[in-house]
C-alpha cells in the first residue's frame, strides 16, 4: 500500500528526514516512535504533502501511484488520512458542514454520488458512536473551544466518516486523560479492517496497549535505525532509547 | 429568491409620502425601501422590518425614531453591483425600544451609523460587514451615544477586503456622566485576502460615566494558512477551503440579523460576493 525509499525533507534549508525507508501493507498496524526531534511528525507532514516541507531525495509510491506527485487534496482522495497532533480551530464552520464537504469531495473523485441529506445525517450518526462523540458536536465550530480530549476524538471522528486506506496518526494520544485514550484507541482498533492499513506516532507504549501493531519502528535523527515487533514498544517504555542510540555510535 | 425577485414579488409598497413613513401595530412582512432619504417613525410598541437597499450613487440620509418598546428589525445593504453611495443612518431609540440592524457593504461605499439611546433600557445591536475587492473602497463608521442609563448597545463589525480594496471602520461609544449602568460591547475583526488590500481600524470608547461595563477590541489578520491545510487534507481543494474559510468568517454575522427572511436574502447576496472576492 505505501512504500517509502530513501525519503530525505528539508524545512527552511535543515534536513530532517535523512534517508527513511518503509513498507506498510494491506491489514498492518505500524507504530513509529522515537525521541523529540527525531522527525516523527515531519514525517507524517511530508506524507501528507504539507507544503512547509521540500522532498530532496527519495520516493513514496500510494496505492501503486508517485505520492509526492500528488496535491495535498488528491493525496485525501485518495485515501490517505493524517490525524493531526494539534487539530486546526475553523472558526464559523460547523463541523457537520465541514465533514458532508469533505465527505462529498472524496465520492466525487471516486466517481460516486454525493450523500443525500438523509444518508448523510444517518452516516454521521453511525460514525459518531465509534468515538462515543456527542452528535450535538457536529454542530459546533471545528475544533472551536473543544477540550484536548474532543479534538483528538474529533480527529477519530473524522477518520470514520472518511473511511480511509491508509490512516497516519500523529500523536493522538497526546494530551489525552486515560479515559479518552481508551475512547480514542478503541476507536482506531474498530476502524481497521484488512483491506486499510494504520501508522501511529506515538511516544508512548500505552497506546499500544490498545492498538496492537505489528511492526514497532525507532525513528531517530531522520531515519528508521531499529524495526522489531510489539515487544520492542514493550523494551522502549522500561530502557529507553539510549541502548538503540549507543549502539548506532558504536 | 434574489432581493431583486423579492422586490418584485411585493405587491404593496410601503406608502411614503414625502419621505416620512409611520409604523403602528406589528407589521410582518419585510418592507424595502429604495435609498432615499427617508424619516421613520416607530410608534410606541410598533414592530417591523425594513430592508434598505442602496443601488444607486446618491447622498442619502435616514432618520429613524423608536418609540418607548417599538423594536425595529433592519438591514441596509449596498450591493455588489451598487456604486460608491454613502448613506447615514441615524437613529433615536426611546424607553425600551429594541434596534436590530445589519448593514452589509459589497461594494464601494461609505456607511455612517449613529445611534442615540435617550431613555432608560434601550437596546441597540448593530452588526456590519464590508467584503470588498478589486479596487474598492468602504468606510464604515457606527457611533453609539449612551445618554441615558441602564441602556446596553452591542456592535460587531468584520471587515473583508481582497485585491487592492481599502476598508476603513469607526467605532465610538459614547458614555455620557449620567449615563450609569451602561453595558456596551464592540468588536471589530478584520481579514485581508492580498497582500495589497489594507484596513484601517479606530475602535474608540469614550466614557464619562463610573459604573459602566464596557469593551472593545479590533484584530486584522489573514487567512490562515494552517487551516487550508487542515481541510485540503480532508479533501477539499484551496478554492474550497478558502471559500469556507471566509463562509465562517461572515455567515454567522448574516444569520444573527434577527428575521430568517431578511438572513435569506442577505445570505444570497452575500455568498454571490464572496465567491467573487
Amino acid at each position: 500500500m505505501l512504500k517509502v525509499t530513501n525519503l530525505h525533507a528539508t524545512v527552511d534549508g535543515k534536513e530532517i528526514l535523512r534517508g527513511i525507508n518503509l513498507e506498510v501493507k494491506a491489514g498492518e498496524v505500524h507504530a513509529i516512535m522515537g525521541p523529540n526531534g527525531s522527525g516523527k511528525s515531519t514525517f507524517a507532514s511530508v506524507l501528507a504533502g504539507n507544503e512547509k516541507f521540500t522532498v530532496t531525495e527519495g520516493s513514496v509510491e500510494f496505492l501503486g501511484e508517485d505520492l509526492l506527485d500528488l496535491s495535498i487534496e488528491d493525496r485525501a482522495r485518495k485515501g490517505l488520512f493524517l490525524g493531526f497532533q494539534y487539530p486546526v480551530e475553523i472558526p464559523g464552520v460547523t463541523m457537520a458542514n465541514f465533514m458532508k464537504l469533505a465527505v462529498n469531495e472524496q465520492r466525487k473523485y471516486r466517481g460516486e454520488e454525493p450523500l443525500t441529506a438523509a444518508e448523510y445525517l444517518k452516516l454521521m450518526r453511525e460514525k459518531a458512536k465509534v468515538v462515543e462523540l456527542d452528535t450535538k458536536m457536529t454542530s459546533r465550530a471545528v475544533n472551536e473551544g473543544f477540550s484536548g480530549g474532543e479534538k483528538k476524538k474529533n480527529e477519530i471522528f473524522q477518520m470514520a466518516m472518511l473511511d480511509p486506506k491508509l490512516a497516519i496518526l500523529d500523536e493522538t494520544d497526546s494530551g489525552l486523560d486515560i479515559d479518552a485514550l481508551r475512547v480514542v484507541a478503541t476507536g482506531v482498533t474498530k476502524l481497521h479492517t484488512a483491506e486499510n492499513a494504520t501508522v501511529v506516532i506515538t511516544h508512548y507504549q500505552r497506546l499500544l496497549d490498545y492498538i496492537v501493531p505489528d511492526y514497532v519502528h525507532v525513528l531517530y535523527k531522520g531515519r528508521i535505525i531499529y524495526s522489531g515487533d510489539r515487544s520492542l514498544a514493550l523494551k522502549l517504555e522500561k530502557e529507553g532509547y539510549d541502548w538503540l542510540i549507543n549502539d548506532l555510535k558504536e | 429568491m434574489t432581493i431583486y425577485e423579492y422586490i418584485e414579488s411585493i405587491k404593496e409598497q410601503p406608502a411614503c409620502l414625502g419621505g416620512v413613513l409611520r409604523f403602528e401595530g406589528t407589521n410582518d412582512q419585510v418592507q424595502v425601501l429604495d435609498g432615499a432619504n427617508k424619516r421613520i417613525t416607530l410608534a410606541a410598541d410598533a414592530r417591523c422590518k425594513l430592508l434598505v437597499v442602496h443601488r444607486t450613487a446618491q447622498n442619502v440620509s435616514m432618520e429613524v425614531e423608536l418609540g418607548e418598546r417599538a423594536v425595529l428589525t433592519m438591514a441596509v445593504l449596498y450591493p455588489e453591483n451598487g456604486v460608491g453611495a454613502e448613506g447615514k443612518v441615524q437613529v433615536v431609540q426611546q424607553e425600551a425600544s429594541r434596534l436590530q440592524m445589519t448593514a452589509l457593504q459589497l461594494a464601494s461605499s461609505t456607511l455612517q451609523v449613529e445611534v442615540d439611546l435617550v431613555a432608560r433600557d434601550a437596546e441597540s445591536v448593530v452588526n456590519a460587514l464590508f467584503a470588498i475587492g478589486a479596487e474598492e473602497q468602504s468606510r464604515l463608521s457606527i457611533r453609539t451615544n449612551h445618554r441615558s442609563s441602564d441602556c446596553r448597545s452591542s456592535s460587531v463589525v468584520r471587515g473583508l477586503a481582497g485585491g487592492k480594496a481599502v476598508g476603513a471602520f469607526d467605532g465610538m461609544v459614547y458614555v455620557a456622566p449620567d449615563a450609569q449602568r451602561t453595558d456596551a460591547f464592540q468588536q471589530n475583526r478584520n481579514m485581508l485576502l492580498s497582500e495589497t488590500a489594507r484596513i484601517d481600524t479606530k475602535p474608540q470608547l469614550e466614557i464619562y460615566a463610573d459604573d459602566v461595563k464596557c469593551s472593545h477590541g479590533a484584530t486584522v489578520g489573514q487567512m490562515d494558512n494552517e487551516a487550508i491545510y487542515y481541510m485540503r487534507q480532508r479533501g477539499l481543494d484551496e478554492q474550497q477551503a478558502r471559500r469556507l474559510q471566509l463562509t465562517g468568517f461572515a455567515d454567522d454575522l448574516v444569520m444573527r440579523c434577527g428575521c430568517e427572511q431578511l438572513c435569506e436574502l442577505l445570505m444570497e447576496e452575500l455568498n454571490h460576493k464572496l465567491d467573487r472576492i
